[in-house]
């Protein structure tokens, strides 16, 4: 009797080779540059110039660390951004629910109007009205402040949000409000009990968002903030690497990397609730 | 039954808002509050607030306001630079003014509306009036969504819609350095001027520049978009692949770049391709690919490649996310039947993954196209790094302020915030974008699902 032996079509191995080799590619143009970055932050040398090619720096040392800290006013624009970023985060969490709840549940007057408008504004990026929030800010003195920032940022998030969560609670049942309200539940109960536990996922998703817009972004706080205190994160490590010299490299790199870490452990952690909300932001058809 | 009751209602409705639900329909109550909104609106029309106090002579704030708006203010020369009129002010506050009078207008017209539907009701049911306790149980009934919506209305109102409205009526003007920058000097309006110098050829320099960036912000648009989204939607099926054996790993890995910030990767990707000192040249000469120096950044060919490079390294993890959990979400069946008639692993994935995926990933290829074409981080922070220009200039660029790489956000941004400023130019620049841009938005959302379901339009 002949053995039965499984046999792997020819063409299988070559696809599988030919797509290890491709994935390896992306995996080594993924992680140079981060290896890079870290290893600069550890590189005795000041300058781009006296790194090399070798992400791994012959005698690590803190001393980039040291200057950030000595030198520069790190701390007060990490615990800035923070600020802001908390801000930002709450308000948008308890603007937007309630919004995206009574969109999704209630009629009254111009409700259609106000969603369509929702999605013009969405797609209008919100430094090109810069001037006018400049003017704005100065008149109601929230220039050079945080509660300024954090005002522009929570605006900017509105739209957008508000869709996005009431999509993901159209999709819950409205016999769920029905019970509770035969129960004598109130709107507000309703909502607090039924919806948000349920809404979950989304909101987690809005959350962290709106908790990492602050970081990144650049153009409103170099408007807004003017002084030296008040700066958050990307406007301060801009400013290191923004010069004509070049002898701030590694100790931005150091500061980078203070802020990718935390990014990178959220995100690790939250990659599940990220996935299924991703799916129900992005796949709506 | 009263057959004049319309007629009336709507005589003393007109002659002041909520008259005619106070007299004739029975709803004092909203009535009242109608009459309280045009009584604070006009009370800021007529008196004005003077050092004395309160002086009845219809000039008031908002008569104030609209006509700063008209004129922009007077260009007093004898006065401070500090006590001069401020075009740009006025036209703020002016803005402000005829949003209010904007609201006052909508009451207006809801009223008369409810005019029509309660004299409507009156006519049906032969001579029943709803009357006040009517009113306190819809106001009862619509007080959480107002309430929960008052927060929003009121930042969109101010932070979205008024400087969208600015940035529209700031094209028409001449708001622009040397000779028009508030309080030194006045702004005017100037019409189509603008539009004029940019588009027509009345600055030739300027209709040059804009033709570049216009060209390369939509080339820019579907490259980068492209690219972002056949990177990731490739990983994503390579990893699904069952001849993969550390799939996990390799995703863990490639969501990397979407972990990081994604001005700092810019930042970090400016420097690594830093042509003189970069990594990235030291690599390639030392491997002996190249002799000299590749010009990454200041090179207009090179430059463009590394935005579109960088953006994809930033952007596919996203894409890699939505097509995974697109897949995963596909009912096997559909592969098991295809399994039955034959259809091979390619054939498979040639016939029935890829169109699906493609289908159900349209509105986000949308978004992100839109999203590509504002990306102004792309164009900017790439081009910063320590000791590197601001990327390839162009022959207008000293003019302009557009170089090579620039992309219309990109320029709004540097003849806002760079000398010399043209907030003029900015302006229509912005215009174009949201006329451009929100067709495609409306198009997109037509096609998704909560559009398809929802009683909405």
């Amino acid at each position: 009797m002949m053995k039965r032996t499984r046999q792997i079509p020819a063409g299988r191995i070559v696809s599988a080779v030919l797509i290890h080799v491709v994935l390896i590619i992306f995996a080594i143009l993924i992680i140079y540059p981060l290896l890079y970055v870290m290893g600069s932050a550890f590189s005795p040398s000041s300058s781009l110039q006296g790194i090399g090619i070798n992400p791994f720096p012959q005698n690590p040392t803190l001393i980039q660390f040291e200057r950030l800290f000595n030198t520069t006013n790190y701390k007060v624009w990490y615990t800035n951004t923070l600020t802001i970023a908390l801000m930002v985060s709450c308000a948008t969490l308890v603007i937007t629910s309630t919004a995206a709840y009574i969109f999704s549940r209630f009629k009254f007057m111009l409700r259609k109007q106000m969603m369509i408008a929702f999605l013009v504004f969405q797609i209008f990026p919100s430094f090109v009205g810069m001037v006018a929030i400049y003017v704005l800010l100065l008149r109601i003195g929230g220039l050079d402040t945080k509660w300024g920032l954090a005002l522009v940022y929570i605006a900017g998030n509105i739209p957008y949000n508000t869709w996005l969560v009431k999509s993901y609670m159209d999709s819950i049942p409205k016999s769920f409000d029905e019970a509770a309200r035969i129960d004598g539940a109130s709107n507000f109960t309703t909502y607090r009990r039924i919806i948000l536990p349920i809404a979950k996922p989304i909101l987690t998703f809005l959350i962290i968002t709106s908790f990492l817009g602050p970081w990144m972004d650049f153009i409103i706080p170099r408007m807004v903030l003017r002084s030296e205190k008040q700066l958050t994160l990307a406007v301060g490590l801009f400013q290191l690497i923004d010069g004509r010299t070049a002898n701030n490299y590694t100790m931005f790199a150091a500061g980078a990397l203070l802020v990718a870490i935390p990014f990178v452990f959220l995100f690790l952690i939250g990659q599940k609730s990220l996935l299924t909300a991703l799916g129900a932001a992005g796949v709506k058809e | 039954m009263d057959t004049h009751l319309r007629k009336k209602a709507l005589l003393s409705g007109c002659l002041w808002m909520g008259l005619g639900h106070i007299l004739y329909l029975k709803q004092q109550l909203k009535g009242a509050l109608y009459a309280l909104a045009q009584f604070a609106v006009l009370f800021f029309v007529a008196f004005e607030q003077t050092a004395e106090g309160l002086a009845l002579n219809f000039n008031g704030a908002i008569v104030k306001g609209v006509r700063g708006f008209i004129t922009l203010g007077v260009f007093n020369p004898d006065l401070p630079v500090r006590q001069r009129d401020h075009s740009i002010f006025m036209m703020i506050d002016g803005l402000i003014c005829l949003l209010v009078l904007l609201v006052l207008a909508i009451l207006f017209v809801l009223s008369i509306r409810n005019i029509f539907k309660i004299t409507a009701h009156y006519k049906a049911t032969g001579g029943e009036l709803p009357g006040n306790r009517a009113f306190v149980r819809s106001v009862s009934e619509q007080a959480f969504p107002a309430i929960g919506l008052s927060p929003l209305v009121i930042l969109l109102l101010f932070f979205v819609i008024l400087p969208i409205l600015f940035s529209f009526f700031l094209a028409f003007t001449n708001y622009s350095f040397p000779n028009n920058i508030p309080p030194a000097n006045k702004v005017d309006w100037v019409g189509f001027k603008n539009f004029v110098d940019l588009f027509g050829g009345g600055q030739a320099m300027w209709t040059g520049a804009l033709g570049r960036v216009l060209l390369w912000t939509l080339a820019w648009g579907v490259l980068s978009t492209g690219c972002v989204y056949f990177c990731g939607m490739f990983v994503a099926l390579a990893l699904l692949n069952r001849d993969i054996k550390v799939a996990p790993v390799f995703r863990s890995l490639f969501i990397l770049p979407y972990a990081v910030p994604s001005i700092i990767s810019l930042m970090v990707w400016s420097n690594i391709l830093n042509g003189t000192f970069g990594p990235l040249n030291a690599i390639l000469k030392q491997i002996g690919v190249i002799q000299t120096n590749i010009p990454w950044l200041s090179e207009i060919g090179f430059a463009r490649f590394s935005m579109v490079f960088v953006n994809t390294w930033a952007g596919f993890p996203y894409h890699m996310l939505m097509v995974t959990s697109i897949l995963t979400s596909i009912s096997p069946d559909i592969f098991e039947a295809a399994g039955i008639d034959g259809a091979s692993n390619w054939k498979r994935t040639r016939f029935i993954t890829i169109p699906l995926v493609l289908r159900q990933t349209m509105p986000l290829v949308i978004m992100s196209f839109t999203y590509n074409i504002n990306n102004f981080g792309a164009a900017y922070f790439l081009f910063s790094g320590a000791g590197s220009t601001r990327g390839p200039s162009a022959a207008d660029t000293v003019a302009t302020n557009a170089n090579g790489i620039d992309i219309v956000v990109s320029w709004i941004y540097k003849l806002t915030m760079q000398n010399p400023q043209k907030f003029q130019y900015a302006a229509v620049l912005a215009v174009l974008v949201f006329v451009v841009l929100t067709p495609f938005a409306i198009w997109n959302y037509t096609r998704t699902k909560s559009y398809k379901e929802s009683d909405l339009l």
